[in-house]
């Protein structure tokens, strides 16, 4: 394993100026970098704390949905939800994985979202009230997502791409299961239509900060387009998901809960007042409506399953290693 | 902070007889035994599969990137290749020993 | 004895066990996959998280099953059984509607639950209700891996630490006289058996002990002495923690049973 700072320390303006023309030209080629190369520590450091971030979500994403698999109300129902929570732990196993090939240990990444040292995405730290919360989230919170992976896909980082490929084709069900219940709930009843609205409502604000403050205040944006960790900016992907689900939700008879939300018809933009991004911040800080309650529940699932890992471990000290099948003998 | 994450293994995949196994990622976990249980959930509950091999990542020895160019090949290796090589399409032998034939 | 082919060619008092062996499986399997599905992002280890999960969406997916083969059988559809019943209706073991406690408990009852279900359905496999045998083969294939899963776990954890050896006696102690309830008989016991459809409940309880019995001496563990079986689930008498289970599986359902959700 490569140590962050490793490849930097020591080396010439020169020397370093040499490394950073290959390793920018290879991106500029679309070549991946993988994780043995050479990296400058700004690459390394901006792709740990993106990947760790983006792990961080899943597993805490898992939670606000996995609190209704109890309660869903049909066996399709009941098993979708567990088959979406399920991969959304799936895929916190594969990013956690991704962000250790740059240095960091699970453990360590693990132990970091519990102390509150690294972020989770702003919607995750708001609470799942009703059903039709699930359905919304499945739907247009996935779909934010699915905007942003499809892009970070075809970024320059190896290991990232590869579990992001594996993640939009494991995804493409979440997103199906959203739409079908949301249309369930808009055709529905009185009662569903307006619990779908009223999820709508307390869910809008959040998703319009999903992809991320402005560029016009975005400290990180450029550096990460240059070395193509990030191909759009967090408006131009803000945008296409407007353009993606605003239509689709004005054909649910869905009230977008955006006074200031309109169409420029000439340019296809989508026009809205800027989110208030000190939300935004206090939110992601862990300062959030239900925040503390998520960092416990992932406290307690490592504490809790603490002495299982220690016990797996002690026996495996004690055990002989297995032969391995008759086919690869 | 004692680690508790327990070793890596990496995943090989085959999908059906016949096919090769094919890496797909990497799992943590404390014994072999256990890495193939968990690797048949991450890695084969949506894929079809017959097969599912696991190793421990510390096994692998590997080439560096930076050595990228020892697969490079410096001069024509197209005799290794069928497209190599020129072979006309159709031969008649004449009795002087020449032959006629079509270029393929 | 002659095979019975089709849900129709049912009558009778045959009819009536199949009925009853159907509900106590099927709400065995619900009840013991929600609990399971507790764990889904709250498990030991990641790659644990997912693998259990399979686990629990493949017993709500055999309750599933047995619940569309009572609809075929005449009873209301699969949705309306599992969500729309009320407690005393079920007619789950007491086991799989105990609180999911931790991770000690959920592996040995786990281990002892799919240890049952392996033994039943290698028996009705070869029954002689053709719909149900061939549904039983089908779903053993799942049963397999679970069998591997529970093995796995209960050798390691065991016989480890110090730690993990205590919490792992004191779970069996508590599920032991609850899994022997499994096998609660009940009046239809006897007409399943002549028709050679299910063995008596006795001699599945043997199979099963043989089948647990060496599993648990290799993982350490000691069966408990002279515990007596927690019966009254497959009448409809269930521990408080049924009702609790219950109000949360029959939330939403219950906001409109007419709803299409």
């Amino acid at each position: 394993m490569v140590a962050a700072n490793e490849n930097t320390v020591g080396l010439s303006q020169a020397e370093y100026d040499h490394k950073l023309g290959v390793f920018e030209a290879r991106i500029n080629r679309g070549e991946k970098i993988e994780p043995a190369d050479w990296m400058p520590d700004d690459y390394r450091n901006q792709l740990i704390r993106l990947i760790h971030v983006h792990a961080n979500s899943e597993i805490c994403g898992a939670l606000p949905e996995g609190k209704w698999i109890p309660h869903a109300p049909t066996f399709k129902r009941k098993l979708a939800l567990l088959a979406k929570v399920q991969d959304e732990v799936g895929h916190a196993q594969l990013l956690y994985r991704a962000a250790e090939t740059l240095g960091p240990s699970r453990e360590q990444m693990l132990e970091d979202l519990i102390s509150g040292k690294s972020k989770f995405s702003n919607v995750f730290h708001y609470p799942a009230e009703t059903w039709a919360d699930v359905a919304t989230i499945a739907w247009l919170i996935d779909g934010a997502a699915i905007v942003n992976q499809v892009m970070m896909a075809e970024g320059s980082y190896g290991p990232y791409a590869r579990a992001l490929k594996r993640i939009c084709y494991e995804e493409a069900f979440h997103l199906k299961h959203g739409y079908e219940m949301c249309v369930v709930l808009a055709t529905g009843t009185k009662v569903q239509r307006a619990m779908l609205q009223d999820a709508m409502n307390r869910w809008w604000e959040p998703i319009m900060m999903f992809h991320g403050p402005s560029d016009k205040v975005s400290k990180h944006t450029s550096l990460l387009v240059r070395w193509r960790i990030k191909l759009k900016t967090n408006d131009e992907q803000r945008q296409q998901f407007l353009r993606q689900f605003v239509p689709k939700m004005i054909d649910l008879g869905i009230e977008v809960p955006d006074k200031s939300l309109r169409l420029d018809k000439k340019t296809e933009t989508w026009m809205y007042d800027d989110p208030d991004w000190s939300v935004f911040k206090k939110v992601v800080n862990n300062g959030g409506p239900v925040s503390g309650e998520r960092v416990e529940a992932r406290r307690l699932a490592h504490e809790d399953g603490r002495w299982v890992r220690e016990a797996l471990e002690a026996a495996a000290k004690n055990r002989p290693i297995p032969m391995p099948p008759a086919s690869i003998r | 902070m004692t680690d508790t994450q327990g070793d890596v293994y990496e995943v090989f995949h085959q999908q059906s007889r016949g096919d090769p196994h094919i890496y797909v990622g990497s799992v943590h976990a404390p014994d072999p035994e256990m890495a193939l249980l968990m690797a048949k959930e991450q890695y084969a509950r949506r894929q079809a599969c017959v097969n599912l091999w696991v190793v421990p990542a510390s096994a692998i020895l590997a080439t560096e990137y930076a050595d990228e160019d020892i697969f490079d090949r410096a001069t024509d290796k197209s005799y290794r290749e069928s497209w190599g090589y020129k072979t006309p399409k159709t031969v008649r032998a004449t009795e002087d020993g020449e032959s006629t034939n079509d270029e393929d | 004895m002659t095979k019975i082919e089709t849900c129709q060619a049912l009558s009778g008092v045959t009819k009536e066990g199949v009925i009853d062996l159907l509900y106590r499986m099927a709400d065995d399997e619900l009840m013991i996959g929600h609990r399971n599905s507790e764990w889904t992002g709250h498990a030991p280890i990641l790659e644990e998280d997912i693998a259990f999960s399979s686990m629990a969406q493949d017993e709500i997916g055999h309750a599933q099953a047995y619940f569309q083969m009572l609809h075929e059988l005449g009873e209301a559809d699969a949705d309306t059984l599992a969500f729309g019943r009320k407690p005393r209706e079920y007619r789950c073991a007491a086991l799989v509607s105990l609180q999911k406690d931790d991770w000690a408990f959920t592996i040995v009852r786990q281990f002892l639950y799919d240890a049952s279900e392996q033994v039943r359905l290698t028996a009705l496999a070869n029954c002689n209700f053709k719909p149900l045998a061939q549904l039983a083969t089908k779903l053993r294939s799942e049963e397999k891996y679970h069998m591997m899963h529970g093995r796995v776990w209960m050798l390691r954890l065991g016989k480890s630490t110090d730690e993990s050896h205590a919490l792992m006696q004191a779970a069996l102690d508590k599920a032991y006289p609850y899994a022997l309830g499994l096998f609660e008989p009940t009046e239809h016991c006897q007409p399943l058996s002549q028709a050679g459809i299910c063995p008596p409940e006795d001699d599945l309880k043997s199979q099963w002990e043989s089948a647990v019995a060496p599993v648990l001496a290799d993982a350490g563990l000691t069966i408990p002495e002279s515990c007596k079986p927690v019966y009254g689930g497959r009448v409809g008498k269930h521990p408080p923690e049924l009702t609790q289970l219950l109000d949360g599986l029959q939330l939403v359902y219950n906001i409109d049973p007419a709803a299409k959700w």
